[in-house]
């Protein structure tokens, strides 16, 4: 018999005696309470922010301009910075998740990828403020050096350009660091379906005589091409919720910024950390307005990623 | 009557042990060689680093492999010799930058951490005083706190969330799995804020550490809930209908005999979620107003916590004050790193 008829007959059961009735009901309590969590979440931030989006209006969202004295708050430049380093993030995070991935599934003997796999765990696990900390005294320089070679060759692209000659605070550092948050995340799930790709397939690319890299781009890729997909948006709402980390390396300025070298970005979450200390009552509403903000673009990267992988996981159960 | 000769025995031909000395030469020269030339040229021409890696090492690298490659196995090796050299190259970037994070951690920490700063408190202390006096005891002391009402709030109601998605099977079923999952997602700043909004500005509770616990609690509730629920759905439906047709009721049947079947998982799963917490900054700064010295009461007053500590002393330019911020990071990464190994070595032990 296999395991779906066994699930099937779990349903007839009937919640008797004082025992069940109490077991069941507290975990249906908890279950209720974990589903209503989002909502709860979504109603209390709105209506705490309500006064902001009243007063702004849609100018909230499209306008330049931050000022607690003058009472105008605006998140545009937040918003786009936001966006820009998680793309630089997952520009830099992708491919390196991928090769880790493949890496211990197909490359690596097997101590050394379990090795590599409770090194990306633990990384998984570093605080963002220790990333902070290493990020803003030992990695900023070094990436800043970086930031001002790329920019000698390559400065005349638009997106590269850099007028300042401040190449520390730039979305380029910003997006290293979420890289390095969002790695573990997108490793775990590239891991997981590059791993669940059927060996029999593998083995039959490899018996028609496919290479290695062949059998990677024909098979192994397009098989969990869903799956990674999630990954990398799970990575993305990773990315665009980072708070301290991303306060310590980027040079927050309310100018709208896409070029990657310039020494001043954008980000929602930070820039929360940021203003909260010396907000007045008005600001702390505003403040929680960009949470709402922030809090709804997450949730749609998560919903899209959790869709995804769910469908994928599904895909590769069948 | 023949023998057979020994030569005659057919030979397995074991593919892997066929190592000429032309395709060890390969090998080595195909490592060696890029290595040497870029170092030299670097050298000669003084390339700065990042362009001695990227724009001669690595095209060296590519070329000597597809070279030995060809040697080895012929032109159908190029594609796979490339795409070896490149997913290495990718890998040992992550390395490189982790190896740098704790290498970096352990050199700098190490000086601001003696015996006294594990249990002294900063009262008193500025950012010019010397290492001599002060610690981060209060810190420890209070993230133990705020991070112990978190893990105790969120270990119950995260396990009892895993019972009713695996032991049930009611058609909200995949609306509780996916929205609480959801949460997984909710950037830690927000947690913070929704507390704020909620207990804070709605009077219900004043301005204390339990209101960073209820955050953390936030952010750890769905990790315990994903990894309980697989937990639990690795212990085989033989074991439940076995306890069932003894005649257990289903709590008995769960306590008696799920449970303890995956305890050693429930245990890591405990271990991993506080790991996850214990480093979390941005709600606490939001929350729980830093205090230098000691507090022990999480229902008022505020309280320090070793995130916040560093965050504090990262205020100040000065190299006292950096060095006890790198103690603190040490310190804390010191306690992630107990729990992890204390989960990977709990979990080995299969159910």
């Amino acid at each position: 018999m296999d395991h779906k008829s066994y699930e099937m007959v779990n349903l007839k059961f009937k919640v008797t005696g004082r025992g069940d009735k109490l077991f069941f009901g507290v975990s249906r309590i908890a279950a209720y309470f974990a589903f209503s969590l989002v909502f709860l979440i979504v109603i209390f931030l709105s209506r705490a922010s309500a006064g902001t989006f009243k007063d702004q209006g849609l100018a909230f969202f499209t306008g330049s301009t931050w000022s607690d004295q003058d009472g105008i708050y605006q998140i545009f430049p937040m918003l786009v910075g936001s966006v820009l380093c998680s793309l630089i993030g997952l520009f830099i995070a992708a491919p390196i998740s991928i090769a880790i991935a493949y890496f211990t599934e197909y490359m690596a003997p097997p101590r050394l990828a379990r090795a590599l796999t409770n090194i990306i765990d633990l990384l998984a696990a570093l605080p963002s403020i220790v990333i902070a900390i290493w990020g803003s005294f030992v990695f900023a320089p070094v990436a800043a050096g970086w930031a001002q070679l790329l920019h000698k060759y390559l400065g005349s692209i638009p997106g590269f350009k850099n007028t300042s000659e401040q190449f520390l605070g730039s979305p380029f550092i910003a997006g290293w660091i979420l890289a390095i948050m969002m790695t573990p995340i997108i490793t775990s799930v590239a891991r997981e379906m590059i791993g669940a790709v059927d060996k029999d397939l593998v083995s039959a690319a490899y018996a028609l005589g496919g290479t290695k890299f062949s059998t990677m781009r024909r098979v192994v890729l397009p098989t969990a091409k869903g799956g990674i997909t999630g990954g990398i948006l799970l990575g993305l709402g990773r990315g665009l919720g980072e708070t301290v980390a991303v306060l310590y390396v980027l040079n927050l300025l309310f100018v709208v910024n896409l070029d990657i070298f310039e020494g001043h970005g954008g980000s929602i979450a930070p820039m929360i950390a940021a203003y909260y200390g010396e907000a007045s009552e008005k600001g702390v509403s505003a403040l929680l307005a960009a949470g709402v903000a922030l809090f709804l673009i997450t949730l749609v990267v998560t919903f899209v990623a959790q869709t995804i992988l769910s469908r994928s996981e599904r895909k590769m159960a069948s | 009557m023949t023998t057979l000769q020994s030569s005659e025995f057919p030979v397995a031909s074991m593919p892997w042990r066929n190592r000429s000395r032309k395709k060890i030469v390969a090998i080595v020269l195909a490592s060696a060689a890029p290595l040497a030339i870029t170092f030299v040229l670097a050298k000669m021409y003084e390339i700065p680093g990042l362009f001695a890696l990227l724009l001669v090492f690595l095209p060296l690298q590519l070329l000597s492999a597809s070279i030995s490659s060809i040697a080895i196995v012929g032109r159908r090796g190029i594609a796979d010799a490339i795409l070896s050299v490149a997913i290495l190259f990718l890998v040992g970037i992550m390395v490189a930058l982790l190896g740098s994070t704790v290498v970096s951690l352990l050199i700098r920490g190490f000086k601001a951490l003696s015996i006294h700063a594990l249990y002294q408190n900063s009262f008193t202390i500025t950012s010019i005083t010397s290492l001599d006096y002060g610690g981060l005891g209060h810190a420890i002391l209070g993230t133990t706190i705020i991070v112990g009402i978190a893990v105790t709030l969120a270990i119950p109601i995260g396990i009892a969330v895993g019972i009713f998605l695996t032991e049930t099977r009611s058609p909200m079923n995949a609306a509780i799995r996916f929205l609480s999952q959801s949460l997984s997602g909710l950037p830690s700043i927000v947690s913070g804020l929704f507390v704020f909004a909620f207990l804070f500005l709605t009077g219900l509770v004043q301005r204390a550490a339990v209101l960073g616990s209820i955050a953390l609690f936030l952010l750890m509730l769905p990790t315990i809930i994903r990894l309980s629920e697989d937990v639990f759905k690795l212990v085989p439906q033989e074991l439940r209908f076995a306890a069932l047709a003894l005649g257990a009721p289903r709590h008995k049947a769960f306590f008696q005999v799920v449970f303890p079947a995956a305890r050693s998982g429930i245990i890591t799963t405990c271990l991993l979620g506080t790991a996850r917490i214990i480093g979390e900054t941005a709600p606490l700064i939001v929350l729980v107003t830093y205090l230098p010295s000691t507090n022990v009461n999480p229902f008022s007053g505020d309280m320090a916590a070793l995130p916040t500590y560093i965050y504090t002393w990262l205020k100040y330019s000065t190299d006292f004050a950096n060095q006890r911020a790198w103690g603190g990071a040490l310190t804390l990464m010191i306690l992630v790193g107990i729990l992890f190994t204390m989960a990977r070595y709990l979990g080995r032990k299969k159910i």
